[in-house]
C-alpha cells in the first residue's frame, strides 16, 4: 500500500504512472488488480431528488468508461497484465451519495454560482474486494468532479477496463477557485461545435472558467440583442457569429461540465471593429501606421472622454453582459495608446482640461456601475490598476498578463488577482511574428511556454501570506493571432492541463512524476476525439523517466 | 551565378501589386490580367493525343481530381467582401468552356508515376498554360504527362467561388458561380529553377497512418513538391515491415497496428508517384537502430546504454555493430531487400549523430576493430561501401546526411547526394568536395524547432534548434549563400523536414502546412518573381494565405498565419509600409514593450 498525502514540495520519484490529473488532495492506492464488470451501473439512490445535469453527466461517465479503450502506457500495453485482470475481482457498481444539506442543486447552478461559494470537494473509495465503490459530495458539482477522477482510473485490454492499483480512495478539493481557460474568438473565429468540444477537454481535468475574449478589433462576432448592426457589420462573415441562442448553448454546455463562462468586452482598447457600424465612438479608426495608433492592427480605440460614447459603452456591456449567466465580466483595459487620443481632434475636445486618465476613470466608473447593477463584479485587465490609476471597486478581480512578477502589485492595491501571466502561461508564443514582413521576428513573448515552465508556476511568489486570500487562481490563454480550428487542440493540450494541476493541486509538484500523468492524459483526450499533442516519442510515453536527461 | 536571394533590402516593398493572387509557387513566367471569367457548368477538360497514343490512366486520374477540385474547393477570394463584390460583373462575364491538355512530340506518354521517379537530372515538369479571357480553350501544353501534372495545378489555383446570391447566414447549401479574376493568364514554359523539392517525415518517433501520410502528399503536390524523403524507422520503433525481416516489425513497431506493411509502403509509393512525388526512403544507418537490438540482439551496441547522453544523443542508444561482419552482411541485406521493392533511383542510408563512445564501450565491436585491425573511420568506410555498392547493384544513388561527407573518412561515390542539415552554413564544405547537395538546415527549415526541449525533466529549456522557424525565416532561405558559381549546378534543392518528437497526427497538419509549402516556393521559382523583382515576404504573404485557406478547403489543417482580418488586406499587418529592414527593428521592440 502506498500512500500519496501531496503536500507542497514534498515530491516521489517512483515511477508512478497512475493517470489522474489533476493529482487529488490525497491518494492512497493499493496493488490489487480489479476489473470494471461490463454490467457496472453507477447509482444516483443516494442522490435524493438528482438534477438532471448531474444524471446526464453520469450517463456521460458511462459513455467514457466504455469508449476511452486506454491502454496502460507501458511498453507492452498492458497485455502481461491480462491474466491477473482476468482473475480479478469485479466493481459491479458506484454509489453517489449527496452528503449536504436538503435538495441537491443542479452543477448548472453550483458552477456559476459566486466564486467564492462553490463547493467542489469530493471523497471516492473504490474497494480491491468488487465491494461498491462510493463517491460522496455535498455538492452536485463535487459529485461531478469525482465522475471525472473516476473516468481517469481504468485502462483497457482486450475489452476489459481494469486498474492495478485497488483498493483506492481519495479525498480531493482545489487548492484554489478559479481555473481557467482564456479564447481568443476574434482574431480568428471559432464555430460553436470547437468550443463546445474545447469545453469537453476543460472539463476533463476539473478546469472551471472560460474566459471568454469575445471581440476585439479585427471582428465582433457576438450578437447583442439591440446592438444587432455591430456584428452584422463586423463579424468576419454572415456565419462567423454567436448568436444569444448560440451564447445560451454554449453557456448551458459548459455550465453542466462544472464551468463558468465570463465574457470580455475589452474596452477602451481593442475596439476598432465598432466603426464599421458606430463610426462616432471610435478614435483613430485604421490609422496608419498602425505601429503608432495600437499594438497591433486596425488601430481604434473607444472616444472614452466623450459622453456619448460613455453612455453607448455602458449600454453596450450592459446589453451583452445579460447574456451570460456569470457573476464575472470582463471589461478589459489592457493596451491603451495615448498616441491615438493625443491625435483624435474630438477626444482632445472631450477631454476639456483632464488627463486621459482622468477621463478613463469615469469612462470605467460608469461601464462597471452599469455592470454592478446588472449583478455583475468586473474583471479588469492590470494595466487599469497599475498604469491607469483608474477608480475600481473593491471586488473587481485583476488579471495579470504583462509579467507573473507584476502579481505582488495588484495584491498590494488589495485586489484579488487571476494569473495570466505572458511569461508563463500564454499558449501562443514561439510561433514566430505575425506581421506579415517581419523576417527574423520571434513572437514578443518568445521562447514557446512549454508544459514544465506552466508546470513550474508559483501563484504565490512574492505575495506575503495575508494577501494569500487574494489570490483566486489562474490560467493559460489562447490569443488567436495564429491560431484556428485548425490548431486550436494542438496547441492548446496538454499543455494547458498545467495550470489546471497547479490551481486544483496546488504548486510545487515535480516534472519528473507528473509527466507520465501527463502523457496519460494526453493519450486519454485523443481516444475521446481531442488532438492533444506528442510530448515526446511514444517509447518515451511508455517508459517514464527514460527520457530524462540523467536516465 | 551567385544570384542573392531574398535578403532584407529596401527594394522589397514595391511589389505590392499582386502579381496573381493564388498561384503558389509562383510560376516563373507569368503574365495575367484583370477580367473576370466564369468556369462553365458545361466546363470539360480534354486530352488531346494523338489516338494511336495510349493515354496513362494515371494521367486521366489527374484530370479528374481537377475537375472535381474545381467543383470542391469553393474558395471565397481573400478580400473584405470574400467576392461578394465581383457578383455583380460576373453576370457578364464569359464563360471558360473546356481546358485542353496537348502534349509536344508524338512518341508514347509514359504515365505520371513513371516519370516522378526517374532519375532526378531527367525529369521534364516544364508545362505552358493559356487561358484567354473571352472564353475560348484554355490550353496546357507539355512535353511530359508529370508537366500536365503540374500544369493543372496551376490552372486549379486561379479559381474561386461565391455564392449566387447573398448569403443569409444558413447553413443551407447555395449554388455559387465558379470564376477566375485574373484573365486572361498566361503561363510560358514554366519550370522548376531546382529538381529536388522535397518534404521530409519522421515516422519512427511518433507513428503517422498511411491515410496521414496521403494526405501529406495531397498538400505537397499542391505547391509542386516532388520529394517525400522518408525517414520512416529510427532507435525509437521499426514501423517498416521488411520482407525476410518481419521480426523487426513485429518487435519493434509501437503495436501490431503500427506498422507499415509492404502492401502499405506500395500503396503510398504509388499514391505518391501519381502526384509527382518520388518516395526517398531512408533506413538510418549505422546510428539510431537501437530498436533493431528487439528481434536482432547480436548486431547492436551498446543497446538501453545509461545514462544515455553518453552513448546516443536522445534516447535510446544503441547502433549497429558497423565493425562486424555478420553485421555488415545483415545491413547489406535489410536495406537490400527493401530497396529492390522502391522504385526510386534514391535511397539514404543515413549516417547522422554516430556515438564513438558507444563503440569504444562495446567489448564486441572493439574485439572486431582488433580482429581486423582497422580504426573505428576504417570499419565505417567498409560499412559503408559495402552497403551502397549493395543499392548501386538495385540502380540507387545513396543520399547520407552531412557528417558522413564531413566528419568521417568514408569513400563515397561521386554521385552520393548528401543532406545538408546541421547548418546552412555547411554547404560550401560539402560541394567544395564534389558531392551533390540537398537543403535541409535546421536554422531554417526545420519545423520542429521551438516547441520546448523534449526531455522529460528539462523544465523551461528551449528546443536545441529554437527558435521557431517562421514561414518568413524560411523564406529568405539562399540556396547558392556562401558558394562559388562553378558549385551552383551541385545544388540539387532542398526542403522542410518534421523530427516527430513533439509530432504525431493530431499536429502533423498544424506544424507542416502551410509552412511547409515555403521551400517549394524557394526551390521551384528562384531567386526571381515574374516581374524580375526579388521574391519577398512581403508580396507573397497574400499568395500564401491564399494557399492556406485552399489547403482547408481540401481538408488539410493548415495554421492561419495571421487573423483573418489582416488575411483578407494584402499589407495592412505589415509593420507600417516601411522599409522592411527598419520595419523590423521597430517592430521587434515595439512588440517586445506591450502586447498581449
Amino acid at each position: 500500500m502506498r500512500v500519496y498525502k501531496v503536500l507542497l514540495g514534498l515530491s516521489t520519484l517512483s515511477s508512478f504512472a497512475f493517470g489522474l490529473w489533476p493529482r487529488p488532495k490525497e491518494l492512497t492506492t493499493g496493488t490489487t488488480p480489479l476489473r470494471l464488470s461490463s454490467d457496472l451501473s453507477i447509482s444516483l439512490a443516494g442522490v435524493a431528488g438528482a438534477p438532471s445535469d448531474l444524471v446526464d453527466a453520469v450517463k456521460r461517465t458511462r459513455g467514457y468508461l466504455k469508449n476511452d479503450k486506454l491502454q496502460a502506457l507501458v511498453p507492452d500495453r498492458g497485455s502481461s497484465s491480462k491474466t491477473a485482470v482476468s482473475r480479478a475481482k469485479a466493481l459491479r457498481r458506484l454509489q453517489l451519495k449527496y452528503s449536504g444539506q436538503g435538495k441537491p442543486k443542479s452543477i448548472s447552478e453550483e458552477a456559476i454560482a459566486a466564486i467564492d461559494t462553490r463547493d467542489e470537494a469530493y471523497t471516492l473509495t473504490v474497494p480491491a474486494d468488487g465491494s461498491d465503490a462510493v463517491l460522496t459530495a455535498s455538492s452536485s458539482l463535487g459529485l461531478f468532479r469525482g465522475l471525472t477522477t473516476f473516468g481517469q482510473i481504468w485502462y483497457d485490454i482486450d475489452g476489459t477496463s481494469y486498474t492495478l492499483q485497488a483498493p483506492i480512495s481519495i479525498k480531493d478539493s482545489p487548492a484554489y477557485k478559479y481555473r481557467g481557460f482564456m479564447l481568443d474568438t476574434a482574431r480568428n473565429y471559432f464555430p460553436v461545435a470547437d468550443i463546445k468540444r474545447h469545453l469537453d477537454a476543460m472539463s476533463w481535468t476539473k478546469i472551471n472558467t472560460l474566459h471568454w475574449h469575445i471581440v476585439d478589433s479585427q471582428s465582433f462576432p457576438l450578437v447583442i440583442p439591440g446592438f444587432q448592426g455591430i456584428s452584422e457589420r463586423g463579424a468576419y462573415n454572415k456565419k462567423a457569429i454567436y448568436t444569444p441562442a448560440d451564447v445560451k448553448e454554449i453557456t448551458d454546455y459548459a455550465a453542466a461540465r462544472g464551468i463558468d463562462v465570463f465574457a470580455e468586452i475589452d474596452t477602451p482598447g481593442h475596439t476598432s471593429i465598432l466603426h464599421h457600424s458606430f463610426p462616432e465612438h471610435i478614435a483613430c479608426f485604421e490609422a496608419s501606421p498602425w505601429t503608432q495608433f495600437a499594438n497591433e492592427p486596425p488601430a481604434g480605440q473607444l472616444r472614452l472622454a466623450s459622453p456619448a460614447t460613455v453612455n453607448f459603452t455602458a449600454s453596450l456591456l450592459t446589453a451583452a453582459a445579460k447574456l451570460f449567466p456569470s457573476k464575472f465580466f470582463s471589461t478589459g483595459g489592457d493596451e491603451i495608446n495615448n498616441n491615438c487620443y493625443k491625435q483624435d481632434a474630438q477626444t482632445q475636445t472631450d477631454l476639456a482640461g483632464r488627463t486621459v486618465d482622468q477621463a478613463l476613470d469615469t469612462f470605467t466608473q460608469v461601464s462597471h456601475n452599469a455592470l454592478k447593477a446588472a449583478g455583475k463584479t468586473a474583471v479588469v485587465w492590470q494595466e487599469m490598476l497599475i498604469v491607469h490609476n483608474v477608480t475600481l471597486a473593491q471586488d473587481t478581480a485583476v488579471l495579470v498578463w504583462i509579467s507573473s512578477q507584476d502579481a505582488a502589485a495588484v495584491a498590494q492595491r488589495g485586489h484579488r488577482l487571476i494569473h495570466a501571466a505572458s511569461d508563463y502561461f500564454y499558449l501562443d508564443c514561439g510561433g514566430g511574428g505575425w506581421v506579415g514582413n517581419n523576417i527574423n521576428g520571434n513572437s514578443w513573448c518568445d521562447p514557446f511556454k512549454t508544459w514544465q515552465k506552466a508546470y513550474s508556476f508559483n501563484p504565490l511568489a512574492n505575495i506575503t501570506k495575508d494577501q494569500e486570500k487574494l489570490v483566486l487562481g489562474g490560467q493559460q490563454l489562447l490569443w488567436t493571432e495564429q491560431a484556428g480550428p485548425s490548431n486550436l487542440e494542438s496547441i492548446a493540450w496538454p499543455r494547458a492541463a498545467a495550470s489546471a494541476e497547479v490551481f486544483w493541486s496546488g504548486p510545487g509538484g515535480d516534472v519528473r512524476t507528473a509527466l507520465p500523468r501527463l502523457h496519460d492524459l494526453a493519450y486519454r483526450y485523443i481516444q475521446r476525439g481531442v488532438k492533444a499533442i506528442a510530448l515526446q516519442p511514444e517509447w518515451c510515453a511508455l517508459r517514464p523517466g527514460k527520457c530524462d536527461l540523467d536516465a | 551565378m551567385r544570384l542573392p536571394f531574398v535578403t532584407i533590402i529596401a527594394l522589397s516593398f514595391c511589389a505590392q501589386a499582386l502579381l496573381a493572387s493564388g498561384l503558389w509557387p509562383i510560376p516563373r513566367n507569368l503574365e495575367a490580367g484583370n477580367q473576370l471569367l466564369k468556369l462553365s457548368p458545361a466546363f470539360s477538360i480534354q486530352l488531346h493525343i494523338p489516338s494511336a497514343i495510349e493515354q496513362p490512366q494515371d494521367l486521366l486520374d489527374a484530370i479528374s481530381r481537377t475537375r472535381t477540385r474545381l467543383q470542391n474547393d469553393k474558395l471565397g477570394r481573400l478580400t473584405p467582401g470574400r467576392g461578394e463584390e465581383d457578383r455583380e460583373a460576373l453576370v457578364a462575364a464569359p464563360s471558360l468552356l473546356r481546358l485542353t491538355l496537348g502534349i509536344k512530340g508524338d512518341g508514347p506518354l509514359s504515365s505520371i508515376a513513371s516519370e516522378s521517379v526517374k532519375d532526378i537530372a531527367n525529369r521534364d515538369e516544364k508545362y505552358s498554360l493559356v487561358v484567354p479571357a473571352d472564353g475560348s480553350s484554355a490550353t496546357i501544353t507539355a512535353s511530359s504527362s508529370l508537366g500536365l501534372l503540374r500544369g493543372l495545378t496551376t490552372f486549379e489555383q486561379l479559381w474561386y467561388w461565391v455564392p449566387s446570391s447573398p448569403s443569409d447566414g444558413s447553413d443551407v447549401e447555395q449554388d455559387g458561380i465558379i470564376y477566375a479574376h485574373q484573365a486572361p493568364v498566361a503561363v510560358k514554359d514554366d519550370a522548376p529553377a531546382f529538381p529536388y523539392r522535397g518534404f521530409m517525415l519522421d515516422t519512427s518517433r511518433n507513428f503517422f497512418s498511411t491515410k496521414d501520410i496521403k494526405r501529406t502528399l495531397d498538400a505537397m503536390s499542391m505547391s509542386k513538391l516532388n520529394v517525400f524523403h522518408w525517414h520512416v524507422v529510427d532507435s525509437q520503433s521499426f514501423p517498416l515491415e521488411i520482407p525476410g525481416f518481419l521480426e523487426l516489425a513485429r518487435k519493434g513497431a509501437y503495436s501490431s497496428q503500427d506498422i507499415y506493411t509492404t502492401a502499405d509502403v506500395q500503396d503510398i509509393v504509388k499514391y505518391a508517384a501519381e502526384r509527382g512525388i518520388d518516395v526517398l526512403m531512408e533506413i538510418d544507418t549505422p546510428g539510431h537502430t537501437a530498436i533493431i537490438a528487439k528481434a536482432y540482439p547480436e548486431h547492436i551496441a551498446c543497446p538501453n546504454a545509461s545514462p544515455w547522453n553518453q552513448y546516443a544523443h536522445e534516447p535510446p542508444a544503441g547502433q549497429l555493430r558497423l565493425a562486424s561482419p555478420a553485421t555488415i552482411d545483415f545491413t547489406v541485406s535489410l536495406l537490400s531487400s527493401i530497396a529492390k521493392i522502391l522504385p526510386s533511383t534514391m535511397f539514404g542510408t543515413g549516417g547522422d549523430e554516430i556515438n564513438v563512445n558507444c563503440y569504444d564501450k562495446d567489448e564486441q565491436t572493439q574485439e572486431d576493430l582488433k580482429k581486423s585491425g582497422k580504426t573505428l573511420e576504417q570499419a565505417l568506410d567498409t560499412f559503408t561501401r559495402r552497403t551502397h555498392g549493395a543499392l548501386r547493384g538495385f540502380g540507387k544513388k545513396a543520399v547520407v546526411w552531412q557528417e558522413m561527407a564531413l566528419d568521417h573518412q568514408v569513400t563515397l561515390a561521386n554521385d552520393t547526394i548528401v543532406t545538408v542539415w546541421q547548418s546552412s552554413a555547411d554547404t560550401s564544405s560539402v560541394v567544395k568536395k564534389g558531392f551533390r547537395v540537398v537543403h535541409a538546415p535546421s536554422n531554417y527549415f526545420y519545423l520542429d524547432c521551438g516547441g520546448g526541449e523534449w526531455i522529460g525533466n528539462m523544465a523551461g529549456t528551449n528546443s536545441w534548434c529554437d527558435p521557431y522557424k517562421s514561414w518568413q525565416k524560411a523564406y529568405t532561405f539562399d540556396p547558392f549563400a556562401g558558394l562559388s558559381a562553378s558549385h551552383a549546378p551541385l545544388v540539387l534543392g532542398g526542403q522542410q523536414l518534421l523530427w516527430a518528437e513533439q509530432a504525431s497526427p493530431e499536429n502533423l497538419d498544424p506544424i507542416v502546412w502551410p509552412r511547409a509549402a515555403v521551400s517549394a516556393e524557394i526551390f521551384w521559382t528562384g531567386p526571381r518573381l515574374p516581374n524580375g523583382d526579388f521574391r519577398n515576404v512581403n508580396e507573397a504573404l497574400s499568395r500564401l494565405h491564399d494557399l492556406r485557406f485552399r489547403m482547408v478547403q481540401r481538408g488539410v489543417r493548415a495554421i492561419p498565419l495571421q487573423p483573418l482580418w489582416c488575411a483578407l488586406r494584402p499589407g495592412q499587418c505589415d509593420s507600417g509600409g516601411l522599409p522592411s529592414m527598419i520595419a523590423n527593428l521597430g517592430v521587434r521592440r515595439l512588440l517586445k514593450r506591450v502586447r498581449k
